[in-house]
């Protein structure tokens, strides 16, 4: 009797451990690990690194547009199967309208380098129609050049776009916000003589053809000429446009990050040369986050009804803005990155009142390979999901919806981990002479259209994955059943 | 019987508490060209704290600070520029008021390169001091310096290069570079 116990006691860890690695170890050809959504199409995106998507409706056609990182070092220009030639990464085209058979448009080629140094990864798309002075047959999309420029394409047709216009002359880019409606631009950029290596430079974009500088912007101590400690660099804003008039910037990556909440009439029509005084005329407030989190993504959700508050007097609606981090080193090598909730309602006294994170044990995520925490949401502000439901990129955790209706109570509500594929790309850390890689999903970006489908893209070249919500989520944000 | 096997416990305890504070301790301090280890002087910030040293031979009162700074985003033009030097270098943690006093210089350690600054910091005692930032880097990593000192910045550069380049800093910035 007493002689089983232990033989039991072993094989029951025997059995944990062979199930922990079978939870950390993705495999090719595994299902997917899916929690309340589900695949409906696929893309491989040219096996290509992915940055951004950015869905947008042309007439009864719905196309994906997405940006990419430079290439690898095993593969610095992959073949493009359409034309037969190696191209450095850059921006691809899909047709999504049938989401279940996404179709490959066109691989726009981006700037020469690896990784981060190269590629096109930033990507939005306003229709001429909407812009003050556009073609009213034109759809514009803007992109990232690397780390040299931004571009306006015509992409009416979007198996052939057509270069408008650039902005060239940058040291770094990143992700920028275009205002469709007005056609302001807050591009995220390195312009040569400032001290950061990114920073904003807003321009008039509303006659795409022919783009007016306004100004540059930046926190005191990144503008030229200024001296001393040197504050975080931009990571990217997003305004609330003329109605809302605010503009809310996003500063860090993985560390010391910052919320910044500015005016946006003042940003515009203020004293444009940047002193320290000039920019700081525009700023409402500023939120320090700890020195362990960036801030990817400020996303708004201004006027949010939260129904615990709604027998109170004062304060029945808030205005929250989610801010995300993100993840950098592989292997969980640094603090967490993950999800922030603010109340903004008082501006001048911004509070972080939530946060959220994708429990570690719950896939043994630390050890499966890549990065695991938190990289970006979706910037949609489409009604199908706005205030009701943001869609994280996790990494290697995949995307993660959450149910914000209550954003100091932010609750997971269904998750999507694509299984990976001979494309996926491997990710390595510094052992003992040498590097210790492992293949796992890094779901980088997220993006949802106006219909209710989530468009994720894989930093480690799995492509794109085009999700729908079901069961209890879908309840959650309203939708119908399925 | 029981206040044995309790003094027992205590002991067994004792002992293992004391190898874990050995294994915890802090490496020992590399001695070389007149350098001493002392305790890292500054408050928690998003980077794991590094080593500081002290300057006790030729180049005395200069203090040295030294630590890896691992996912930084030029992976493939490394530091670029002295305002990256500027950004990364800790001269912002001995004060945030400080200015260069003249264009950067190419440097390596071992097999990273990167840059170093000279720099003029305006310290809360009001007296000027000569500082030097050293940023270098490995693939997506940096290893950064900050030196400063009453002497000429130039000779608290020589000094502070020169310690970094002894096999006991070199394998130590390899290590902290691997995130040991």
């Amino acid at each position: 009797m007493f002689r089983c116990v232990p033989l039991a006691a072993g094989l029951v860890l025997f059995a944990c451990s062979i199930t922990a690695q079978a939870q950390q170890k993705q495999t090719i050809g595994a299902p997917p690990e899916a929690s309340n959504m589900k695949l409906v199409g696929t893309n491989d995106l040219q096996a290509r690194s992915a940055y951004q998507p950015t869905i947008h409706r042309q007439g009864d056609r719905w196309i994906a547009y997405i940006g990419h990182h430079g290439g690898t070092d095993d593969v610095p220009a992959p073949v493009n199967p359409m034309t037969g030639q190696a191209e450095p990464n850059g921006t691809s085209i899909v047709d999504v309208t049938d989401p279940a058979r996404p179709k490959y448009l066109r691989h726009l080629p981006g700037q020469e380098g690896k990784y981060e140094s190269g590629g096109a990864q930033m990507v939005r798309v306003c229709d001429g129609k909407s812009l003050p002075k556009g073609d009213p047959n034109a759809v514009y999309m803007l992109r990232t050049f690397g780390s040299e420029a931004h571009e306006i394409w015509n992409v009416a047709d979007p198996a052939n776009p057509v270069l408008v216009t650039r902005i060239g002359g940058l040291k770094d880019t990143h992700k920028s916000w275009w205002e469709c409606d007005t056609g302001i631009a807050f591009l995220v950029s390195g312009a040569p003589d400032w001290r950061t290596r990114r920073m904003t430079q807003i321009y008039d974009l509303g006659d795409p053809a022919h783009p007016q500088k306004i100004r540059d912007f930046g926190l005191p101590g990144q503008e030229p000429g200024s001296t001393g400690a040197v504050p975080t660099e931009l990571h990217g804003p997003i305004s609330t446009g003329p109605d809302g008039n605010r503009v809310f910037f996003g500063y860090g990556t993985n560390k010391g990050g910052i919320l910044q909440i500015v005016d946006r009439d003042k940003l515009l029509n203020g004293p444009k040369e940047p002193t320290p005084d000039n920019l700081r005329y525009p700023e409402i407030s500023r939120m320090p986050m700890s020195a362990f989190n960036g801030a990817h993504t400020t996303f708004p959700m201004l006027d949010m009804p939260v129904a615990e508050f709604a027998e109170d007097k004062d304060g029945k609606t808030r205005d929250i803005v989610m801010i995300v981090d993100e993840a950098i080193l592989n292997e969980c090598g640094e603090a967490r990155q993950m999800v922030w909730f603010a109340d903004v309602t008082t501006e001048t006294r911004p509070m972080m009142i939530s946060s959220y994170t994708v429990p570690e044990a719950g896939g043994q995520f630390c050890q499966r390979g890549g990065r695991f925490g938190s990289h970006s949401s979706n910037e949609s502000m489409a009604p199908v999901y706005y205030k009701k439901m943001a869609f994280i990129a996790f990494f290697n955790a995949g995307v993660r919806a959450l149910d914000i209706r209550d954003p100091y109570h932010p609750k997971e509500v269904g998750y999507f981990i694509p299984a990976i594929t001979q494309a996926t790309d491997k990710r390595c850390i510094p052992v003992e002479g040498g590097e210790r890689c492992k293949v796992a999903i890094q779901t980088n970006n997220v993006e949802t259209d106006d219909r209710g489908y989530i468009y994720i893209v894989d930093r480690a070249n799995t492509g794109l994955h085009i999700l729908e919500l079901t069961g209890p989520a879908r309840a959650a944000a309203g939708l119908p059943r399925n | 019987m029981r206040r044995g096997a309790a003094i027992a416990t205590m002991a067994i305890a004792l002992g293992v508490s004391g190898v874990g504070a050995y294994r915890l301790a802090p490496a020992p301090a590399v001695e070389s060209a007149g350098w001493r280890e002392v305790a890292w002087p500054f408050p928690r910030d998003g980077w794991p704290a590094g080593r500081a040293f002290r300057c006790d031979g030729a180049c005395a009162g200069t203090e040295l600070y030294v630590r890896a700074k691992r996912g930084f985003c030029n992976c493939d033009r490394g530091v670029a520029d002295d305002d990256e030097v500027d950004r990364v270098a800790d001269i912002d943690l001995i004060s945030p008021r400080f200015a260069a006093v003249a264009p950067g210089e190419e440097v390596g350690l071992g097999e990273m390169r990167g840059r170093a600054r000279r720099y003029d910091l305006d310290t809360a005692d009001g007296v000027r001091h000569a500082a030097i930032g050293i940023a270098v880097s490995r693939r997506c990593d940096l290893f950064v310096a900050a030196a400063q000192g009453r002497g000429e910045a130039g000779a608290v550069q020589r000094a502070a290069l020169a310690f970094l380049e002894t096999p006991e800093m070199k394998v130590w910035a390899t290590a902290a570079l691997d995130g040991k």
